[in-house]
């Protein structure tokens, strides 16, 4: 128990290196680190319209970072994640393009399968080539980032190119497919509810087994639970309102943030709760054991890749249907490899991770706002970023070594 | 039509190069049991690093010196983060590109506010006779320096890892570190010395691109060089002879479509199809020899004494 409190002593090492080594840049090329470091957090949280970037950059990292952990729970390492969210984006665009006429309410799911489809297409061929040639993922799954980029790259300036506009990127998707957009106060008090939910039930369960004086568990139940209901109410009421007036959101933040979270809860659940997913854990543990025990390691692998390969390309259709609206060449900047050091961060948990990808899409969205009002480029977050998880990782390597020598 | 297909080969062996330097220190780093995937970022802040120090000292060779020291040390950095320090290569090589790229794009940020860094580049060196040769001499022997050195090394450094005890030392250490460590062979240190020699190789592609192929400096400039290297080194099954001729084929099939796309034959945007040929012609090759031949045993496998 003791190693496991030791091992989140790696984060404050980890975020006092990252922050020595972002001011000492700044202070040897003459910049005002004080103010830079100031300026993050006003920039991802300052105003609403601020918070809301926060929130949908949040979106991508989140579900490529779950697409890493997935596929590395079954010992599988999907590099591919890229190319996985190009190819998701794509399909997603060729069946949303023809959506014109159809109801949102069957539109948007049947371009989910699509989006999740294109993921698991793309993966499916490295995943082949593992499981049945025994080649290595690495060199199949980065090869075909290159091919998604390259095709994607022709398709939005070649074939599928809007004449009208100067960028690489096609024609808009019909407006019954784009992902509603939703109000931040709603944000708010649905998170608040689903925290307050979460505590309530852990407190009730801990209430139940009476291990501590249960007054204590009981009156935490009660407040928790009356948080719970006025939020969820309140919510519900600005629902009624959005829905009943007609408001639109005057923020791009879109729906896709909860879907996220309950797809990394679905995750969760998958991973830790159910049968398969003691399956997928015990290969990624030892495969030979898991063998010998009688799983079929070869299924459980593609089970996992495949599941992988569909949150990527997930990604991809929330990037498109959410916030661009069309399909534009390299609309990614590099989150299939952001997605891993997120991963990474959040030491392969589904929940730890919800976590890091919040805070990475804090100092990304901070980080973009420093550049415009400071003047200092965006690239010291990413300098940042690689010397807290690298610091983290080493940490956190030296900590378990230790103890078990 | 001969003067499209020689301007095409010429123009590959042109583009073969940072490729190939890339991959000749990627297959001693893989061979010894080490794989980073950080090339492509280290190329460019080597690329920024040469660039920058040539235009500040006018001195070519402090440039190539100071791109290769750059490399070295982020090597550096990856060797410790994996080899000492045991954190997941393929993670630590991708947290490297984070970190290469970030500081390559701040410090050319930053130097642009004062000046942009422009230098003219290499010469070419015809060398005597042999470019005189109608065809031939045009695609071999009217390059710059840093091509022929380029061919050279791999030449050279081939010989060292197949023909010497070092070599030997090298390949064993990646196939078998317990076997080698009871040999008495210090097998950390190996894995150290060609992880910073694979980031100095990759500092001298960063060279060859900003002081002997564009002259100045730009943040997509390696263009994916530095993962087509780590392709072309399993492409061709880690030796740094095959590695000439997957970077030439890289190379040429790159240089294809500009050159058809310059002479006027086909649209823009069909660069991009043709682009991605050799990445789908290297999956296939892969499918096809998959049996022939296959990667260091303890390859992404750390060692320490147990």
């Amino acid at each position: 128990m003791a190693k496991k409190y030791l091992n989140y002593l790696s984060y404050p090492i980890g975020l006092f290196l990252a922050i020595i080594v972002f001011s000492v840049t700044l202070l040897l090329l003459g910049y005002d680190p004080i103010s830079a470091l100031v300026s993050i957090p006003t920039g991802a949280f300052g105003n609403p319209n601020s918070f809301s970037e926060t929130l949908i950059r949040f979106i991508p990292l989140l579900l490529t970072a779950m697409a890493f952990l997935i596929a590395l729970k079954a010992r599988f390492m999907n590099l591919g994640i890229e190319g996985q969210l190009y190819i998701g984006a794509l399909l997603a665009y060729l069946v949303g393009a023809r959506m014109e006429l159809v109801s949102s309410f069957i539109a948007i799911p049947l371009i989910f399968i699509a989006g999740f489809m294109g993921g698991v297409l793309w993966l499916a061929i490295p995943l082949i080539m593992k499981t049945k040639l025994g080649i290595n993922e690495i060199f199949p799954t980065v090869v075909m980032n290159f091919i998604a980029m390259f095709l994607i790259a022709w398709l939005t300036i070649g074939p599928l190119k809007d004449p009208a506009s100067f960028n690489p990127r096609t024609y808009f998707l019909p407006e019954s497919t784009w992902l509603p957009l939703i109000d931040l106060i709603f944000v708010a008090y649905v998170f608040i509810s689903i925290f307050g939910l979460a505590v309530t039930i852990k407190m009730y369960l801990k209430w139940k087994e009476r291990k501590v004086h249960p007054m204590l568990y009981l009156a935490l139940v009660f407040t928790f639970l009356t948080l719970t209901i006025i939020t969820l109410s309140m919510g519900l009421l600005e629902a009624i309102e959005a829905i009943t007036i007609g408001e639109y959101s005057i923020y791009r933040l879109h729906v896709g943030v909860f879907l996220v979270v309950i797809i990394a809860l679905i995750i969760y659940m998958i991973l830790y709760k159910t049968t398969i997913g003691y399956k997928i854990r015990a290969v990624g543990q030892n495969p030979r054991a898991s063998e010998h025990g009688g799983v079929n390691v070869t299924r459980v692998v593609i089970t996992a890749g495949l599941l992988s390969g569909g949150v990527a390309g997930l990604a991809g259709f929330m990037e498109v249907f959410g916030v661009h609206h069309y399909l534009i060449s390299g609309f990614s900047p590099g989150f299939g490899y952001i997605g891993i050091a997120v991963a990474a961060l959040g030491i392969f948990h589904p929940i730890g991770v919800i976590f890091t990808a919040f805070f990475f899409a804090v100092l990304q969205i901070g980080g973009e706002s420093m550049q415009r009002g400071a003047g200092i480029p965006v690239d010291i977050i990413f300098i940042m970023q690689a010397v807290l998880v690298l610091t983290v990782l080493i940490v956190q390597k030296w900590m378990t070594t230790r103890n078990s020598s | 039509m001969t003067d499209i297909i020689t301007s095409i080969i010429a123009g590959g062996v042109l583009l073969s190069v940072t490729i190939l330097f890339v991959s000749i220190g990627e297959v001693y780093n893989e061979k010894a049991g080490v794989i980073n995937l950080g090339l492509e970022a280290i190329i460019t802040l080597a690329a920024f690093v040469g660039l920058w120090v040539t235009f500040k000292t006018g001195n070519f060779f402090l440039g190539t010196l100071a791109a290769i020291v750059a490399g070295a040390g982020v090597g550096l950095i990856h060797s410790f983060t994996c080899v000492k320090m045991r954190v997941n290569q393929l993670i630590a090589g991708l947290l490297i590109l984070s970190l290469a790229n970030g500081l390559a794009n701040f410090l050319n940020f930053t130097a642009n506010q004062e000046t942009v860094p422009i230098v003219t580049i290499l010469p070419d060196i015809y060398i005597p006779f042999l470019s005189d040769i109608p065809v031939l001499g045009e695609i071999l022997f009217q390059h710059n320096l840093f091509v022929y050195l380029a061919y050279f090394l791999a030449i050279v450094f081939g010989l060292i890892l197949y023909k010497t005890t070092w070599g030997l030392k090298i390949r064993a250490v990646g196939e078998n570190p317990e076997a080698c460590d009871a040999a008495g062979i210090n097998v950390n240190l190996i894995r150290h010395l060609c992880d910073i020699f694979s980031g100095a190789m990759a500092g001298l592609a960063g060279a060859f691109l900003s002081l002997g192929y564009l002259g100045l400096y730009d943040s997509a400039m390696a263009g994916n060089r530095g993962w087509i290297a780590i392709i072309v080194v399993i492409f061709s099954r880690w030796s740094p002879f095959r590695a000439i001729l997957g970077s030439l084929i890289f190379g040429i099939g790159f240089s294809i479509a500009s050159n058809l796309i310059g002479a006027g034959l086909i649209a823009s945007y069909w660069i991009y199809l043709i682009n991605a040929m050799p990445y789908i012609v290297a999956l296939v090759v892969i499918v096809l020899f998959r049996g022939t031949t296959r990667a260091p045993s303890a390859l992404t496998v750390p060692y320490w004494r147990k």
